[in-house]
């Protein structure tokens, strides 16, 4: 028989200096979130199929890892965290009374085409703000996007803002059929503006509506384009949505973060939850964001207890992946300090080795080699 | 500045991209050296860097941020399915996707036989069987001169690039029915449309304003 000692594709393992890298990371974006008073929380790696199903909206079916249990039950490796949080927090907590913050750090799996370059798990850590509807909260989490990158070191990224509703109440006024709505979102969503233009114009809808759809694609970057999008429309939805962006950049000034926020009228997630902002972060040196999050009021009431919430889930993978492209994580390991001993000096080696570590310092005991 | 990097598709897409550019004022010289071994060509005022790649590999480069920018058809964007933005239609490479065979075919196509079809893309050519004409079909990947296959009776009909058409008529092959338009298309990572921004969207209005001056 074969013996075989490599992983399977899309895992691997992780070690030497990358794996305590991964870890110290890890610990500085932990910090930022206790920081923030959010709680943690751990949710099975497994959970049942109906917690990642379609009504949900996370990923597609077939990308899930699926198998059953003994009573024939089809379980799910988590595809990602926000659904299994929320079913927990719909059943341990009461977010309609007292709003609740809850943070956690684990690994995520799913099923994606081979040899693209992609991993199939990876580990993400995030935060979801449940039960609190306000713009605050909406900053808030932009300002923890903002401090978690800061905190793992990087200078140069930007968090891209985007907000559903414009384009939901938009597609509401324009009255298309589902499958014409499908067709225009992944148009918008692929930035492709003259593909927009020959979609919308065999379309029966009113000039306005052309104009704004055609426009979406292009509709990002600083500020102004706020001032943009409130031009293009009169429907009152999509004019709040802008109101919702510009209170919140308000208080994005309080925490003196705006620089780095942009927005992006055209950002629409794959994930169908996400009902009024959502946001990415992105830097130098990964072609894919670091960070994806937004605000998912509807995705409690899946789980039998209605409640606004928002959340973003980093890429710890990534975000490592930008660091090390941009030389921004130091080399040097923490080596621990070694004492060799012989066996006849083997109480005191021990007993110095004892003190030290009690100190906090890092220390090998090693028997000497040609004792050995 | 970081450099903005290119990715073309090798052959006569490359050819006509890099004319467009040179209009756009976008020059490198080095690229226009034929014996030249290198694999990046770069201008140093500009800050920009060229390579070329094979079409279906464009789309692997801009996900991955390898390149920021890549110049591919709309037939390999289609096949290969990435996360891109398709930001611009750059008007040249101008065919069809079609599904050709003998005029005898025409049967078989029209009653929803069960039929076998070649194709060097079975993610456009399963598109269009199962999701819109809801017709099963067996499908046959082959890696060039698609051609060949209804006239020695691997399949009944292909799908496949059409462009003028002469190859299937020596053939006696006739375009069936049509399944999409293609053309050349600039395509952008998401990441660097964010972060290079302005480059990339000046880059683009240059691009818009040649096309223009073209029409």
């Amino acid at each position: 028989m074969q013996r075989i000692f490599h992983t399977p594709e899309g895992v691997r393992d992780i070690y030497n200096g990358e794996c305590s890298q991964k870890r110290k990371v890890q610990e500085k974006i932990h910090r930022v979130f206790h920081r923030y008073g959010y709680e943690d929380i751990e949710t099975p790696t497994f959970e049942y199929f109906e917690v990642f199903s379609r009504e949900v909206g996370t990923i597609p079916s077939k990308e899930l890892y699926k198998f059953f249990d003994r009573e024939g039950n089809t379980l799910v490796l988590r595809p990602d965290f926000t659904p299994s949080v929320s079913r927990a927090c719909a059943t341990y907590f009461s977010p309609d009374k007292e709003p609740v913050s809850l943070c956690y750090t684990g690994n995520t799996f799913i099923n994606n085409s081979s040899y693209r370059g992609h991993l199939k798990e990876t580990t993400q850590m995030g935060v979801e703000r449940i039960g609190d509807e306000s713009a605050d909260a909406d900053a808030e989490l932009l300002a923890m996007t903002v401090e978690c990158l800061l905190a793992a070191g990087l200078t140069e990224f930007q968090v891209s803002v985007g907000q559903v509703d414009y384009f939901k109440s938009l597609l509401k006024e324009a009255e298309l059929d589902q499958e014409a709505e499908e067709r225009l979102r992944t148009l918008i969503s692929q930035k492709n503006s003259f593909g927009v233009e020959e979609f919308v114009a065999e379309q029966k809808i009113k000039d306005s509506l052309v104009k704004s759809f055609v426009e979406i694609p292009q509709m990002f970057g600083s500020e102004d384009v706020l001032k943009k999008a409130r031009s293009l429309t009169n429907n009152a939805c999509a004019l709040e949505a802008v109101s919702r962006l510009e209170e919140i950049y308000e208080i994005m000034k309080n925490y003196g973060y705006e620089k780095y926020i942009s927005f992006d009228f055209g950002m629409l997630s794959k994930y169908q939850y996400y009902t009024g902002i959502i946001f990415q972060a992105y830097t130098y040196g990964t072609g894919e964001p670091m960070i994806k999050g937004g605000r998912y009021n509807g995705l409690m009431k899946h789980f039998g207890k209605p409640a606004a919430s928002i959340g973003f889930a980093l890429e710890v993978d990534n975000l490592l992946l930008a660091l090390s492209s941009q030389k921004l994580i130091s080399e040097k390991e923490d080596k621990p300090e070694v004492i060799e001993y012989e066996p006849q000096n083997r109480a005191e080696a021990i007993k110095e080795a004892q003190k030290l570590r009690a100190e906090g310092r890092s220390v090998a005991l090693r028997l000497k080699k040609e004792v050995r | 500045m970081r450099y903005l990097t290119v990715a073309l598709t090798k052959g006569r897409l490359a050819k006509k991209t890099m004319e467009m550019f040179e209009k756009a004022g976008i020059t490198c010289e080095e690229m226009k050296d034929k014996d030249s071994r290198k694999l990046i060509f770069v201008n140093e005022e500009l800050k920009m860097k060229f390579f070329l790649a094979k079409g279906p590999d464009v789309p692997t480069y801009v996900e991955y941020g390898a390149a920021d920018i890549g110049i591919v058809g709309k037939d390999t964007i289609l096949e290969e399915g990435r996360k891109l933005y398709e930001v611009m239609d750059l008007g040249f490479g101008k065919c069809k996707m079609c599904v050709c065979g003998p005029e005898s075919a025409r049967e078989v196509l029209e009653n929803n036989q069960l039929i076998r079809v070649a194709t060097k893309y079975p993610n456009i050519a399963k598109d269009y069987f199962f999701n819109r004409k809801h017709q099963t079909v067996d499908l046959i990947k082959l890696n060039g001169s698609i051609e060949l296959a209804p006239i020695v009776g691997l399949s009944e009909v292909i799908v496949d690039i059409v462009e003028t058409g002469s190859t299937l008529k020596e053939n006696g092959l006739k375009v069936l029915e049509e399944v999409c338009p293609l053309s050349a298309r600039m395509v952008v990572n998401q990441v660097s449309m964010k972060m290079e921004n302005e480059r990339i969207r000046k880059l683009i209005d240059e691009l818009r304003r040649v096309l223009q001056e073209e029409m």
